[in-house]
């Protein structure tokens, strides 16, 4: 009896050790690129270093500069904000409608997934590039399709008040990404749930509004925190569209476009540490916010969970 | 009475879901057409000449036909008296009122000096026929001229290398004779494959990026796969906790270690080898992948590994004799976003790489296009280089990606 009991100890014991072992590469990961390297940078915060004199602590100044007297950092506020309120709630209401679409029991329908599904993977330096074209104004297909409605297009990219709409609707042809989301959310709702109410006489709105639109909150929820923890951190398409420099006059200079102009083109590690701790904390903040009203909206059925 | 009555309302309520289900697909597909159009559109514009590309409206099929066309009369376009005077090039300038009219060499001025015009009059007569001179380049391409009986110019063409004449040499042709079909410009591709203005070519960013992403697939692979073992089948203290805590760092926007990191590696004298974009990812293998791993491990029986162990199997061997085989389509999934991740990248390479022979596809794409800003036609060639690779990957992983972004969205 003892013995036994022993050999368990050891059993769980030896068990938990090797858990850890296998954990390893994680832990290390976690220490060396993603731990220690957010408390260095909320230091570098403090600091101000060129990567050739010491880092020298100074303090709040970063802070107090940034809030007090840093246009440029208002202005890439203000549009990743822009961006953000914008592509975030457009993309989600495009990803379900197309998901929607995607959902009925068509024979092409697999082909017109793929279709919708296909940008999403295309995303980078070359898809920056298709849409420069697109958005050009004098030959581009935009201004082109606009014309033929008797409208003059605006010189998007080129000009500040067109710029961000521009990047907002290139941001619309990555829908297809979350619509797979939805798409298999979509389909694990229970076919009985509709069945029932039909029975109860609920038409083609009811049954949207009371049962999938419920049942597809927990996806929602989850995809709406990530896409505005990716929306905050649009980089690429601003970088590759205007040359690195975020014009005209600073209309798509974007935050993480900013934090990589003064840590890899001015050199500033600190100041580009604090903004990307402001980063961080916007996007804490939304993400803490959105947990706290989760449980008003987000509907979680007890069956479903597996 | 009664039952005639439902039996109406059925069918109409049939009918009714007919039509909005057709609505509905019509709808579908002019999205799916929206959708695809940018794509498309690269590849037709690849295939242009830099004439083509500036066409309104936009030409959908990258052929095209030259049909010789010029006036025969030259007319005036204001009234004055005229001033003549003579270019470098042989054409002369016809000056009425501050209007320039261009009379071509071959054309004969009909107006002479000092005597009044008015608007519309005639003032010189281009020859009614021409003579076809093809001159061929070194670099394959053409210009064809037509000339007059005297050897005066009266129309040139520049024309690129894919065409097929519809003229010879000495051929006799008048205004509206169709002189050259442009087809699709292929070499375009070679031109975007190396191109002149820069130093490297796509030969070295492909090989690049393909070292990169080998070895970055790799490290996800098996780092994500060793960990998610960990989380999905060991008992430990902690356990929750650091499930919660990798779950959460993919809230942690990567700017916030980016600098760091960036000085980690450049006291380790990595910046401008590939190390940075590779090493970390046998490191965990990033928290997403785990995850998803974790997710298809949990879906396996536990039995299994109890009777594996019963056998005498350790956790190492239960991990990669019995797991690791039925989790495939994961490890797909996991290659697969890995591939499309690497292939993608922009930020880590424009971060750590600064050689152009170091260079990653992405890198090489975007340094061309502040060279060649106007030539669309080859930027639309470069992009489509770079993109072929994901759209095969794709096309024959479809599956996996769909699964892939399902599971880990679902169960989030």
């Amino acid at each position: 009896m003892e013995n036994i009991k022993k050999s368990r100890i050891s059993m769980s014991t030896h068990e938990a050790i090797w858990g850890y072992v296998f954990l390893l590469p994680w832990i290390l990961g976690m220490i060396f690129f993603v731990g220690g390297p957010i408390i260095a940078s909320l230091i570098l915060s403090f600091c101000e270093w060129d990567l050739i004199q010491p880092p020298k602590f100074v303090g709040l100044e970063n802070y107090i500069k940034m809030f007090t007297s840093d246009k440029r950092f208002w202005a890439s506020l203000y549009n990743t904000f822009y961006y953000t309120v914008f592509s975030v709630p457009l993309g989600i209401i495009g990803s379900i409608v197309v998901a929607l679409l995607m959902n009925q029991k068509w024979k092409t329908v697999r082909l017109l997934r793929t279709i919708y599904y296909l940008p999403s993977v295309t995303a980078g330096v070359a898809s920056a590039i298709i849409w420069m074209w697109l958005f050009n104004p004098d030959f581009g297909l935009i201004n082109y399709a606009l014309s033929l409605f008797g409208i003059k297009g605006p010189l998007w990219l080129a000009d500040e008040t067109w710029s961000k709409p521009a990047l907002i609707i290139m941001s619309l042809w990555g829908v297809g990404g979350n619509m797979i989301i939805y798409l298999a959310g979509l389909q694990g709702i229970p076919q009985q749930l509709y069945e029932a109410a039909e029975i109860d006489g609920a038409g083609m709105w009811g049954k949207f509004r009371h049962i999938t639109i419920p049942m597809l909150t927990p996806v929602i929820f989850f995809n709406l925190i990530m896409s505005i923890v990716w929306s905050f951190q649009i980089f690429t398409q601003v970088y590759v569209m205007t040359g690195g420099q975020g014009g005209p006059a600073d209309s798509t200079l974007v935050l993480v476009l900013y934090i990589y102009q003064h840590a890899f083109k001015f050199h500033n590690m600190g100041y580009a540490s604090a903004l990307a701790w402001i980063l961080f904390i916007i996007i804490l903040i939304f993400t803490l916010i959105q947990f706290k009203f989760a449980g008003g909206w987000v509907h979680y059925e007890g069956e479903l969970k597996k | 009475m009664d039952e005639t009555k439902r039996i109406s309302f059925w069918e109409s309520k049939r009918k009714q879901n007919f039509i909005i289900n057709w609505i509905l697909y019509v709808i579908a597909w002019a999205g799916a057409l929206i959708f695809v159009i940018p794509l498309v559109w690269m590849i037709v514009t690849s295939l242009k000449t830099p004439e083509e590309i500036f066409t309104i409206p936009p030409k959908w099929i990258p052929i095209s036909t030259i049909t010789l066309k010029y006036d025969l009369n030259i007319k005036s376009q204001r009234d004055g008296i005229p001033e003549f005077s003579k270019r470098d090039d042989g054409t002369r300038i016809i000056t009425i009122d501050n209007f320039h009219h261009v009379i071509p060499e071959s054309a004969t001025i009909l107006v002479k000096k000092k005597i009044k015009i008015t608007k519309g009059q005639v003032i010189a007569t281009m020859p009614k026929q021409g003579i076809v001179k093809i001159i061929e380049h070194a670099d394959k391409t053409k210009t064809l001229q037509v000339v007059d009986e005297k050897g005066a110019l009266i129309k040139q063409y520049q024309l690129p290398e894919n065409i097929k004449l519809f003229v010879k040499d000495g051929d006799i042709v008048k205004p509206g004779t169709k002189l050259v079909r442009i087809n699709p410009q292929w070499q375009n591709y070679v031109k975007a494959w190396a191109p002149e203005a820069l130093d490297e070519t796509f030969n070295r960013y492909l090989l690049n990026t393909i070292i990169i992403t080998v070895f970055g697939i790799t490290g996800v692979l098996l780092s994500s796969t060793i960990v998610a073992y960990a989380f999905a089948r060991f008992r430990f203290p902690g356990r929750d906790f650091l499930f919660i805590l990798m779950i959460s760092t993919m809230m942690i926007p990567v700017q916030v270690t980016m600098i760091p990191t960036f000085i980690l590696f450049k006291y380790l004298g990595w910046i401008d080898t590939f190390a940075p974009l590779i090493v970390p990812t046998y490191f965990g293998g990033g928290a997403f992948n785990i995850f998803l791993m974790r997710q298809f491990f949990m879906t396996i029986p536990y039995e299994l590994d109890d009777a594996a162990k019963i056998d005498g199997c350790n956790y190492f061997q239960i991990f990669s004799i019995i797991l690791l085989p039925l989790v495939k389509p994961a490890l797909a999934t996991v290659a697969i976003f890995g591939f499309v991740y690497n292939w993608n990248d922009f930020l880590n390479p424009l971060i750590y790489l600064n050689s152009t022979s170091n260079y990653t596809l992405a890198l090489g794409l975007q340094t061309f296009t502040t060279m060649y800003g106007t030539d669309y036609n080859l930027m639309m060639a470069a992009s489509t280089i770079v993109l072929l690779p994901i759209l095969i990957v794709f096309f024959f992983g479809q599956r996996y990606f769909i699964e892939g972004v399902a599971t880990s969205g679902l169960k989030g």
